[in-house]
C-alpha cells in the first residue's frame, strides 16, 4: 500500500506543481492592479482586466478562437473517423503501419513549417491555384485560398487532426469484432452498424480527441499569423499583443476566461459522454 | 571565444550570477541578502550583453576580450521591448545582465524607472567620432541633459515592391492605392505600421500630426481610423511577420508593394525578381539599436568595464564585423576608417558603399520608430480594434 501510495503521490505532485499552481496563480493575478510605475502588478482587487475583455473588440477574439475551435474538432473528427475506421477494421498491420506514420510524419517538422508549406500551397502560384487554372475552372488565381479563414482552418485541421484520431484509434480498439459480426448476421447495413454500435461505444474516445483538437487550437497561434488574412487573431495572438504592452492583468484575466470555458467544456462533455469509460476494462 | 583567467572577485560575480539565474529570484529582493562581488576592474571583468540577435558577432567578441581584457558573455533578448521592459521591471533582469542593446525608444522609461543609469561619456572616448545623427539623438538623453543610451546601429525603412509591374515608386500613397486592392501588406506590428501611416498622413495628406513615433490620442486615432477604412476596404493581402514570410510575399507575387526591411530587396533581387526599395518624399521610418547601462552593472561594480566594452563597440573593428556580417551599420565614422586601414580585414569598398547608403538615407526626411511612445497602451488597443475590424 505504501509504495502504491508513493507511486500515486509523484505524479499528483507534478500536476499540482507544474499544473494547478501555475493556473491558480494566474487567476489570482488577474484580480490584481496593474502599477504603471513598475510595469508590474499590485495586490490590490481589481476588476479592470476582465472590464479591458470588453473593449476594443478582445471578446470577439475570444468567441471567434471558440469557433475556430469547434469547428476544426469537429472536422478533424469528421476525418479521423473513416482513417481510424480503415485502420483498425479494414487495414492488415503493415498498411495500418503505414497509414499511421503518414498521419505522425507531419509532427517531425516544426508547426511553422507545416504552415509555411501551406502558404506555398494555397497562394496565388501555388499548386492549387496552377492546378485549377491547368483544368480551365477558374481564369485567375483565387485569392481566398490564402490569408484567408479558409486556409487557417485547412491549417488547423492540418495540423490537429492526429489529436482526433489516436484516442479515436484507441475507443475503435475496444469495439468487439463479435458485435459487429452478430449486427451483420442479424442483417444490419453498414450505416446501421456505424450508427448503433460504432458511434455509441467510440463517443469517448471521439470526445476526448475532440477536446484535445479544441485545447490545441485556442494555444495555437501559427496558423492564424501564417494563413489569415490581415491582422487576423486568436487568443494566444491577443495575449502576446497585451503582454507586449505589460498589461499583465489583462494577459491573466484572458487566461482565466479561456481556462474557464475549456473547464466547463470538459466537465459537461465528461457528463455527457462519460470519458471515464474510455479506462474501463471491456471485459467488465 | 577565449577567456581570460577570472579573478576571483570577478568568479564570485558569475557564480551568483549562475546562482541568480537557477533560482530566478530577481525582482523579490532575495539579491540583497547574497554577497556582491565588490568593485571589478575592467581588465579580466565579464560584461553580460542582453542584446537584440542581430547585434552579436560571434568570435569576433574575441578581439575585444584581446584589447579590453573584458570577456563577453552574449545573451539574445529576442528584440520584443515588451518581455525585456517587464523582465526588467518585474523580473531579474537586473540581475543578470550588465549592457544591454535594446531597440530605441525605451530608454527616458527605463530612466525612469531606475533600470537603467547615465553612461559617462568621459569614458567612452569613441562617442565623440559618432555621427551627428546618433550622437544628438534628443530620446537618449535624459531631463538633465544626460547620455542614457549609445547608438549600435542604425538604418532607415520604406517600402519593398515590384519595379517591373509598378514602375517606380515614391510614395506611401502606393500602399493605399484602391488601385492595388487586395496586393499590398503591411507588417504586424504597431510600431512600425503606425508609423508609416503616420508619416503618409503628415506629408502627403497634410494631416494634423506632430511626431508620427510619438503619436497623442487624437493623431492615434486618425491614423488607426485611417487603418481601419483601408482593412475594412479589403486594401491588404495580410499583415506580416518576420523574414521568411517577408520574402515569401513577394517572391511569390502574394503582393505588388509592402512596408518592410530593405534585405528582402537584395533576397527578391537574389531570386531574379525586379524589385526595388522605395526613397519614399515622406522619408524613411527610421530605427536604432542602443546600447545602455542597466543599473545592475553598477551595483556590481563592474560600470568601468561596461564603458570599455561600449567605447570599443564604437572603435571600428565592431562596426566593421557587423557591416560585414549582416549588413548593418554602426553610425561611426570609426567604422569605415577602421576597415581602410585593414584591409586584410574587410572589404574596405563595401562597408564605406553600405554606410554612405545609410547615411543618405538619413540626409533626407526620418520619423523615428520609437518601441514606447507616450500612449503605448493606447497603441496596442487600437490595434486590437484593427485586427477586429
Amino acid at each position: 500500500m505504501p509504495r502504491l501510495l508513493l507511486i500515486v503521490l509523484l505524479p499528483v505532485l507534478a500536476v499540482l506543481v507544474l499544473g494547478v499552481a501555475p493556473l491558480l496563480t494566474v487567476t489570482t493575478w488577474s484580480f490584481w492592479t496593474w502599477d504603471p510605475a513598475t510595469y508590474w502588478i499590485r495586490p490590490e482587487p481589481s476588476l479592470a482586466g476582465y472590464g479591458a475583455i470588453l473593449e476594443a473588440g478582445r471578446w470577439t477574439v475570444l468567441a471567434d478562437t471558440l469557433g475556430k475551435g469547434l469547428l476544426a474538432a469537429l472536422l478533424c473528427l469528421l476525418l479521423a473517423y473513416p482513417l481510424t475506421y480503415a485502420i483498425h477494421f479494414l487495414s492488415g498491420p503493415r498498411l495500418a503501419l503505414l497509414l499511421l506514420a503518414a498521419i505522425t510524419i507531419p509532427f517531425f517538422t516544426s508547426s511553422l513549417i507545416r504552415a509555411f508549406s501551406w502558404r506555398l500551397v494555397l497562394g496565388r502560384t501555388g499548386p492549387v491555384n496552377a492546378f485549377l487554372q491547368e483544368l480551365g475552372l477558374v481564369a485567375r488565381p483565387l485569392d481566398w485560398l490564402l490569408f484567408s479563414d479558409f486556409a487557417v482552418m485547412v491549417g488547423l485541421v492540418a495540423s490537429y487532426m492526429p489529436f482526433a484520431a489516436f484516442p479515436l484509434l484507441l475507443s475503435l480498439r475496444r469495439v468487439e469484432p463479435s458485435y459487429l459480426a452478430a449486427a451483420q448476421d442479424l442483417g444490419a447495413g453498414f450505416w446501421r452498424i456505424v450508427r448503433t454500435i460504432i458511434l455509441p461505444l467510440t463517443l469517448p474516445g471521439a470526445f476526448a480527441g475532440f477536446l484535445f483538437v479544441l485545447v490545441m487550437v485556442i494555444g495555437s497561434s501559427t496558423e492564424v499569423q501564417m494563413l489569415g488574412g490581415a491582422g487576423a487573431s486568436i487568443v494566444s495572438v491577443m495575449v502576446n499583443d497585451v503582454m507586449r504592452v505589460a498589461n499583465f492583468p489583462l494577459a491573466f484575466a484572458i487566461s482565466t476566461v479561456v481556462l474557464v470555458v475549456l473547464l466547463a467544456l470538459v466537465l459537461a462533455g465528461n457528463r455527457a459522454f462519460r470519458l471515464a469509460r474510455l479506462f474501463e476494462d471491456p471485459s467488465w | 571565444m577565449t577567456c581570460p583567467t577570472p579573478s576571483s572577485a570577478l568568479a564570485s560575480n558569475i557564480e551568483r550570477r549562475r546562482l541568480m539565474q537557477i533560482l530566478g529570484l530577481g525582482g523579490l529582493g532575495l539579491a540583497a541578502g547574497l554577497p556582491l562581488a565588490g568593485r571589478a576592474r575592467a581588465q579580466g571583468a565579464e560584461i553580460a550583453f542582453w542584446a537584440t540577435a542581430t547585434l552579436d558577432i560571434g568570435d569576433g567578441w574575441d578581439r575585444m576580450s584581446e584589447a579590453t581584457g573584458i570577456r563577453l558573455v552574449f545573451t539574445d533578448n529576442g528584440n520584443d521591448m515588451g518581455p525585456v521592459v517587464a523582465r526588467l521591471a518585474a523580473g531579474n533582469a537586473n540581475d543578470l545582465f550588465d549592457v544591454g542593446g535594446f531597440q530605441g525608444g525605451a530608454e527616458r522609461e527605463l530612466f525612469r524607472q531606475g533600470q537603467i543609469v547615465p553612461w559617462d561619456l568621459a569614458r567612452i572616448p569613441n562617442f565623440a567620432r559618432l555621427w551627428p545623427l546618433a550622437k544628438d539623438m534628443a530620446h537618449l538623453r535624459n531631463d538633465a541633459g544626460e547620455q542614457i543610451g549609445i547608438p549600435s546601429v542604425v538604418n532607415a525603412d520604406s517600402i519593398i515592391y515590384r519595379k517591373d509591374k509598378l514602375g517606380v515608386v515614391d510614395s506611401y500613397g502606393v500602399i493605399f492605392d484602391p488601385a492595388l486592392k487586395g496586393r499590398v501588406a503591411m507588417e504586424d506590428a504597431w510600431i512600425n505600421s503606425a508609423v508609416f501611416t503616420a508619416m503618409y498622413l503628415k506629408e502627403s495628406e497634410n494631416l494634423p500630426i506632430g511626431d508620427p513615433g510619438n503619436l497623442t490620442e487624437a493623431e492615434l486615432g486618425l491614423v488607426m481610423e485611417f487603418l481601419i477604412k483601408h482593412k475594412r476596404d479589403g486594401q491588404f493581402r495580410t499583415f506580416w511577420n518576420g523574414w521568411e514570410q517577408g520574402v515569401q510575399l513577394v517572391a511569390n507575387e502574394e503582393v505588388d508593394a509592402m512596408t518592410g526591411w530593405e534585405p528582402i530587396v537584395y533576397e527578391g533581387l537574389k531570386r531574379g525578381l525586379d524589385v526595388a526599395y522605395a526613397a519614399p518624399v515622406e522619408g524613411y521610418e527610421a530605427w536604432g539599436n542602443n546600447t545602455v547601462l542597466l543599473r545592475g552593472a553598477t551595483e556590481r561594480g563592474v560600470a568601468d568595464a561596461a564603458h570599455a566594452f561600449v567605447n570599443w563597440m564604437l572603435d571600428g573593428y565592431y562596426g566593421g564585423a557587423l557591416a560585414t556580417s549582416r549588413g548593418y551599420i554602426v553610425p561611426a565614422d570609426t567604422t569605415t576608417e577602421y576597415a581602410a586601414a585593414h584591409p586584410g580585414e574587410f572589404d574596405a569598398a563595401d562597408i564605406a558603399a553600405k554606410a554612405k547608403h545609410v547615411a543618405d538615407k538619413f540626409a533626407g526626411k526620418v520619423a523615428w520608430q520609437n518601441v514606447r511612445p507616450d500612449n503605448f497602451q493606447l497603441y496596442e488597443e487600437w490595434w486590437q480594434k484593427l485586427r477586429n475590424a
